[in-house]
């Protein structure tokens, strides 16, 4: 398990973010933002608003997640995260991490994360 | 699970015996070994998911004090940056390399941030008006992100560590059963609907097909029960019922 | 003299524009927005100088929707002065658009560099920056084509001639395009206000005059501070410059050549007011340097928010003359403060940090 995982993770070096503008705006001037080498020219962000269609969401994630490998972190926020909230929680490989944050209109709310969600399940309580 | 199920076929001879005791002394020091390496990690496991709760708390204030500073930004600006921003993202300047940490020889893996010197997407961005915020902001976005991949390493680990354990412990056996339940019980479901289904068909149909089912499995030797999922394999239903009785 | 005339064309806006400042909020209004628990309550409390333009906001809606529409107001009000103007006073109105084109110029070099769709673009321009041939900027696919057939359409072509070439936008930095745009932009509306025949000699003329000379050696200061640290050279950055102003000739080749924050304390320290800024958030002092910064000064004011608070005082003085249609231009930087102000109240209010609510700048 710990052979076949150093593997994965090695080249894994950036974080990604699916976020409203602001949450975006700030985690790209704290430098996470890369775009990779042209003709393809990935961003490894996207920026999400009430027109972004759910399908558009889910395709990033997916991107992110599972076609990615050079994503270490995912960032999404906790109020987005929720409108794919399936596709999230059915996401359990360690690599990427998935970390749900929260943003400026929606603090964050422990109830709804997937992964707290698991250590209280696993607890019993 | 005991009774006579379980029991292994043994035939009394002190030889036997003999063997019976290595055996068993060989299961118990296994057994104690695997218990003190499932108690290490457990261990380990319960204080990551204590550090979880409580750097998700941390991550709460971290991340509002961060947004604050945008605000700040917005202000001093006097306008929205972000279109900006996003179109001058190019190079990670944030990045994070993963190392290994041995608990009770299992590797977990923690994430490190470090800045890739000489990458400066923003540079100028604010030049004529709140460059001085913008700078602040980016500082404290970084200290931010900072906490943020410290919580990716505990998550990681947390997942590592629930996957291991499982394997090490049978810790969630009773879960694991409970789930094997309800996929029978839905199997089984499934399969009465076929049945009564094809009850309609005629009697002779379904001894015919018995027949050829007891064909194919004494040429194959294997029991016919793999492939009970395959819908298309009637006969093989057929012969399933017994089986299902015994569940 | 120059009152005598004044009236047959600009007294009408003028009379407006007063009318206009009277609905600013005050110092009581600051106080009573400052109570307030949510967002709704804000609203509440802008109702009577906002009225219809809050309506459509949704229950407790974001900062920056809130900020959208109160920007709405001021661009409504700005249009009917506009409409209602001729001749001089007209064109000093122009003007004043003109920052809001450079941004929206800028921003339309940026997404068509990346190749982005500038449709979306066109929603995020400032309103007061739109002329007619802004959408046919869309039209451009590349920057030769976007320089060569569209920019020389626009009111901004004077800026850019002489100083930009489309190779310019290419490769340099947005900001410094930005900046350029706007070095020349001042130079012109200094010229503008100083030599046309309606306002030499008159009111217009002195206030202008040192409105305009602060925000040039603002600028200078600003670029100078935020150039620190970054790959933008001594020559690059004397170029952005403004060659106006109470700091231009001696004060500005100081800070051509100033390498850290004291360099430019001292390049400053000729004229008196600036002197006091630098002095004032301890930053002529020496030591602390950029760094200083981060945790800001004891009482919490930034080098720009003196910088604003002098800008606020200088707007309202402009109501204490007559005759000019520079309270126009006192009257939208009041209301951009106010949009700022009330803009930093809610997100105060927002995000739980009501620690730091009073950091806005009353006027009234």
């Amino acid at each position: 398990m710990a052979a076949a995982a150093a593997s994965t993770y090695k080249d894994r070096q950036f974080l990604a973010v699916i976020g409203d503008e602001d949450s975006v705006t700030g985690l790209l001037l704290a430098g996470i933002g890369h775009v990779t080498d042209p003709p393809d020219a990935q961003r490894n962000f996207l920026v999400v608003d009430a027109k972004t269609e759910n399908s558009e969401v889910e395709r990033a994630f997916k991107s992110f997640t599972e076609e990615r490998k050079d994503i270490a972190v995912v960032l999404i926020n906790q109020h987005i995260a929720e409108r794919i909230r399936h596709s999230v929680d059915t996401f359990t490989e360690p690599f990427p991490a998935v970390l749900e944050i929260p943003s400026k209109d929606h603090p964050y709310d422990p109830e709804k994360d997937s992964v707290l969600k698991r250590v209280r399940r696993l607890f019993g309580e | 699970m005991s009774g006579a199920v379980g029991r292994e076929p043994v035939f009394p001879t002190r030889q036997s015996l003999g063997l019976m005791k290595a055996k068993l002394k060989g299961a118990e020091v296994g057994h104690s070994l695997l218990k003190r390496k499932s108690e290490a990690l457990t261990k380990r496991f319960r204080e990551i998911t204590r550090r979880i709760d409580e750097a998700k708390q941390k991550m709460g204030r971290v991340m509002q004090i961060a947004a604050f500073s945008l605000a700040e930004v917005s202000y001093a600006v006097g306008g929205d940056i972000g279109y900006q921003i996003q179109e001058s993202a190019k190079q990670a300047r944030f990045r994070v390399r993963a190392k290994n940490e041995n608990v009770s020889g299992v590797y977990l893996p923690q994430f490190e941030s470090y800045t890739e010197e000489g990458v400066n997407d923003f540079g100028l961005t604010g030049l004529g008006k709140g460059g001085q915020q913008i700078q602040r902001c980016r500082e404290t976005y970084a200290r931010a992100v900072e906490t943020l991949v410290e919580l990716a390493s505990l998550q990681t680990a947390f997942l590592i560590l629930d996957e291991v354990i499982k394997v090490v412990n049978r810790r969630d056996i009773n879960s694991e059963l409970d789930e094997l339940d309800r996929e029978e019980f839905y199997r089984l479901k499934k399969v009465s609907n076929k049945k009564q289904r094809d009850n309609a068909a005629a009697d002779a149909e379904i001894l015919a097909a018995r027949e050829r089912a007891a064909e194919k499995a004494a040429q194959n030797g294997t029991p016919p029960v793999a492939e009970a999922e395959e819908p298309e394999t009637t006969d093989v239903l057929g012969e399933q019922e017994d089986n299902d009785v015994i569940f | 003299m120059e009152g005598l005339f004044f009236n047959v064309n600009g007294g009408y806006v003028e009379g407006i524009v007063r009318g206009y400042r009277n609905s600013l909020l005050t110092g009581q209004n600051y106080s009573n927005l400052t109570q307030c628990e949510s967002i709704d309550d804000v609203k509440l409390q802008l109702g009577p100088s906002y009225g219809d333009f809050l309506a459509t906001l949704p229950p407790n809606p974001s900062t920056s929707a809130l900020a959208g529409k109160m920007t709405d107001k001021l661009v409504s009000e700005f249009r009917y002065l506009i409409a209602q103007s001729t001749g001089s006073t007209a064109k000093f109105l122009e003007y004043l658009t003109y920052g809001y084109m450079i941004d929206n110029i800028a921003l339309l070099i940026t997404g068509t560099l990346h190749e982005r769709d500038t449709r979306e673009l066109l929603e995020r321009c400032h309103p007061l920056g739109w002329f007619e041939t802004l959408p046919v900027l869309c039209v451009a696919t590349n920057i030769e084509e976007l320089y060569n057939s569209v920019l020389i359409e626009t009111p901004l072509a004077p800026y850019f001639k002489g100083s930009l070439s489309h190779q310019d936008l290419d490769e340099l930095n947005i900001e410094i395009v930005r900046n350029t745009l706007y070095k020349n932009y001042l130079e012109d509306f200094f010229n503008f206000v100083n030599t046309h025949p309606d306002f030499a000699g008159s009111p217009t003329q002195d206030v202008m005059s040192e409105i305009l000379q602060f925000e040039a050696d603002r600028r200078s200061i600003n670029i100078t501070l935020n150039s620190f640290g970054t790959e933008l050279s001594k020559q690059e950055r004397r170029k952005l410059y403004p060659e106006f102003g109470k700091l231009y000739p001696e004060g500005s080749l100081m800070l051509s050549r100033a390498e850290d924050v004291e360099g430019v304390a001292l390049a400053v320290s000729a004229v008196a007011d600036y002197k006091a800024f630098f002095d004032a958030v301890g930053l002529s002092q020496g030591g602390s340097g950029m760094g200083g910064m981060g945790g800001g000064p004891a009482d919490g004011k930034s080098l720009e928010d003196l910088f604003y608070q002098k800008e606020m005082d200088m707007s309202k003085l402009v109501f204490t003359r007559q005759f000019t249609p520079a309270v126009v231009y006192g009257w939208m930087k009041l209301k951009e403060q106010e949009i700022r102000n009330v803009t930093w109240i809610s997100e105060c209010i927002a995000q739980n940090q009501k620690e730091r609510i009073g950091n806005f700048i009353s006027v009234f």
